[in-house]
């Protein structure tokens, strides 16, 4: 495991250095030139630098490409000069054929590093960290390689879309890509939103280092005291599911759910934190998901950005291709506009369902996940009028409390439903976890306090009850107000409690109370 | 235009009304599903194929933006 992963003491000391550097630079410019010394820092103690080789060679083509598109694009600009938007229609037409040979350029060998390392995994190929013993069965995996290559194919999409101005300072471009608190897990960044910020860092802020110090620190909670708490449990269960059956895998399947969300939200909540005291904002990744009433809602809030990129990025140009738009005119005018707004969500969801469980990891398992969502957000839209119907007949208040209560915990049972598919990785590993279910009752646990025997004792049972507690009060705030102005505008010594507990509880509870091993991020292996 | 295009949303939407608002992809009216089914009721009705860079949220807002952009094109 590399020594500095984000929960790391390490990283810690990293970011305490860095920041205080970083701060005391009085140009935009240097403190550029700051963090891209940091990136190049965490990143050899994070990945190794012969891994950061290859994501430099990304950011030389992804650079070479982008403004390879805008030479060919300002032969447009001057030709189309004085045309109306339809007569500029065919001219764009052919300038953008012009400039497809570099988008593909760019992104076949971006996505095509990223399906060569995602396929050779699947293979087993031996995997190495020395760039020259790179061979066709031995490969390197880079840190974030997932994360840079979605971000720098939309990078280049929006070149190639003119959506986006192009950078033309190569240092910025590379530290946007190497930036080190979005490089191990997200969240997928806009390269051109990021650059701008780069171009004119602010200066120091007290309260934006001192949001950005506190958003770490809770970060720090979610994963120190309570994912790992039940991470190495859950994960002893469903690696020996034969062992275990009933309320056992219930509870397992349930704590699985917990600790993912505390895992990923926690590390957004460090980088974007670590970020926020830069004075640089990032793209939010969750917004209280749980609460969602739909599972396509769910995926509004859950991991926002690989969400996003896939609407932008593959949903909509299938969507808003014109062969496929032509196929859904011919439906339309065949079978009517119910068939055709059938057929032009379901068959771009499908696709980008199963892109989506492909990304999150290679086996049947995530062909099958993929599937599993897109089959449930499919019939959501299709029959969104159907649906909406049920609770009048069955004369069901929709805005009750009681309702949106039932909504909130079908999303939950819909997300355990897919972390059980992939749960044991044997490729039928939600039909081993639905049998164990069925197997046994084993509800003496719960009398004979069996319950604490698989690793978390009545105490750390206690102190991971309270703090989830403390997690979903605080995220129940959230949705209701900025909770970090509310603490600003408390009383000085009631504030400081607050910080200190925040802090102290780290230390107590989740460092030296969890038998400290400064768990890995369940997505940092993408 | 903008009376033809209120008649297409209506029969193809019934349920959303697309004079609430004029902020209706960025208050959340209107999803990416239902973007990409206006757009395409709109492109077959109009005989309009649009360009990708105009499909923005900017574009779709309101019935008069997106009467706007396909007459832009028409």
């Amino acid at each position: 495991m590399p020594i500095m992963t984000y929960n790391s003491l390490f990283f810690v000391l990293f970011f305490a250095a860095f920041l205080l550097i970083y701060l005391l630079m009085p140009k935009s410019f240097l403190k550029q030139g700051v963090i891209l010394v940091g990136n190049v820092f965490f990143y050899k103690f994070a990945g190794g630098l012969n891994c950061m080789a290859l994501l430099v060679a990304a950011s030389l083509l992804l650079y070479f490409c982008s403004i390879r598109i805008e030479r060919i694009y300002e032969g447009f600009e001057k030709e189309a000069e004085g045309l109306s938007k339809k007569e500029q229609v065919p001219l764009l037409a052919a300038y953008k054929s012009r400039t497809r040979k570099w988008l593909l350029l760019g992104i076949l060998l971006l996505i095509g590093t990223l399906v060569y390392v995602k396929v050779g995994r699947l293979l087993h190929f031996e995997e190495t960290s020395r760039l020259l013993d790179i061979r066709f069965t031995r490969i390197m995996v880079p840190l974030g390689l997932s994360y840079y290559t979605f971000s720098a194919v939309g990078y280049l999409a929006d070149v190639y879309w003119r959506k986006v101005k192009v950078e033309h300072n190569y240092f910025t471009l590379l530290t946007c890509m190497t930036f080190f608190p979005i490089i191990v897990q997200g969240p997928i960044s806009h390269y051109d939103r990021l650059a701008k910020q780069f171009h004119q860092l602010p200066g120091f802020s007290y309260e934006r280092v001192c949001h950005g110090m506190q958003r770490m620190w809770w970060g720090f909670l979610k994963k120190s005291i309570i994912a790992d708490r039940i991470t190495p449990v859950t994960s002893t269960i469903f690696a020996d599911i034969y062992h275990y059956a009933g309320l056992e895998v219930v509870l397992a399947v349930i704590g699985n759910v917990i600790a993912i969300y505390m895992d990923f939200s926690g590390c957004m909540d460090i980088v974007i934190g670590a970020a926020e005291a830069m004075g640089i904002t990032l793209d939010e990744n969750f917004r209280q998901p749980f609460f969602a009433k739909s599972a396509a809602e769910f995926w509004r809030r859950w991991h926002i950005t690989l969400g996003a990129w896939f609407k932008d990025y593959v949903y909509m140009p299938i969507a808003m291709n014109p062969g496929f738009m032509k196929r859904t005119a011919a439906i339309r005018k065949k079978r009517g506009a119910r068939a055709a707004q059938v057929f032009s969500a379901a068959v771009p969801l499908m696709i980008v369902w199963i892109l989506t469980g492909l990304w999150h990891g290679t086996g049947k398992d995530y062909l099958f996940w993929g599937i599993y969502w897109g089959v449930l957000i499919i019939i959501e839209t299709a029959f969104a009028k159907e649906l909406k119907a049920v609770p009048a007949k069955l004369h069901i208040r929709t805005e009750s409390f009681g309702y949106r209560l039932f909504q909130m915990i079908r999303t939950c049972i819909y997300f355990a439903i897919g972390r059980m598919i992939t749960a044991c990785g044997a490729g039928r590993s939600l039909f081993l976890i639905i049998g164990q279910i069925f197997a046994a009752g084993r509800l003496h646990i719960l009398r004979d306090g069996g319950i604490f025997s698989y690793g978390i004792d009545k105490k750390n049972m206690l102190v991971l009850i309270v703090f989830f507690l403390i997690v979903w009060i605080v995220d129940i705030m959230s949705a209701h107000f900025d909770v970090r102005d509310r603490i600003d505008r408390l009383p000085f010594p009631l504030r400081w409690v607050i910080y200190y507990g925040v802090v102290l509880s780290v230390i107590i509870f989740g460092i030296y109370g969890n038998a400290y091993h400064a768990g890995a991020f369940a997505y940092g292996g993408f | 235009m903008k009376e033809k295009i209120l008649a297409i949303l209506h029969e193809n939407y019934p349920e959303i009304d697309f004079e609430s608002s004029d902020e209706l992809v960025d208050d959340g009216t209107l999803d990416s599903l239902t973007v990409v089914g206006i757009i395409s009721a709109l492109s077959s009705e109009f005989n309009v194929e649009l360009p990708y860079e105009e499909i923005v949220p900017e574009n779709f807002n309101s019935v008069d933006a997106m009467a706007a952009l396909f007459e832009r094109y028409m």
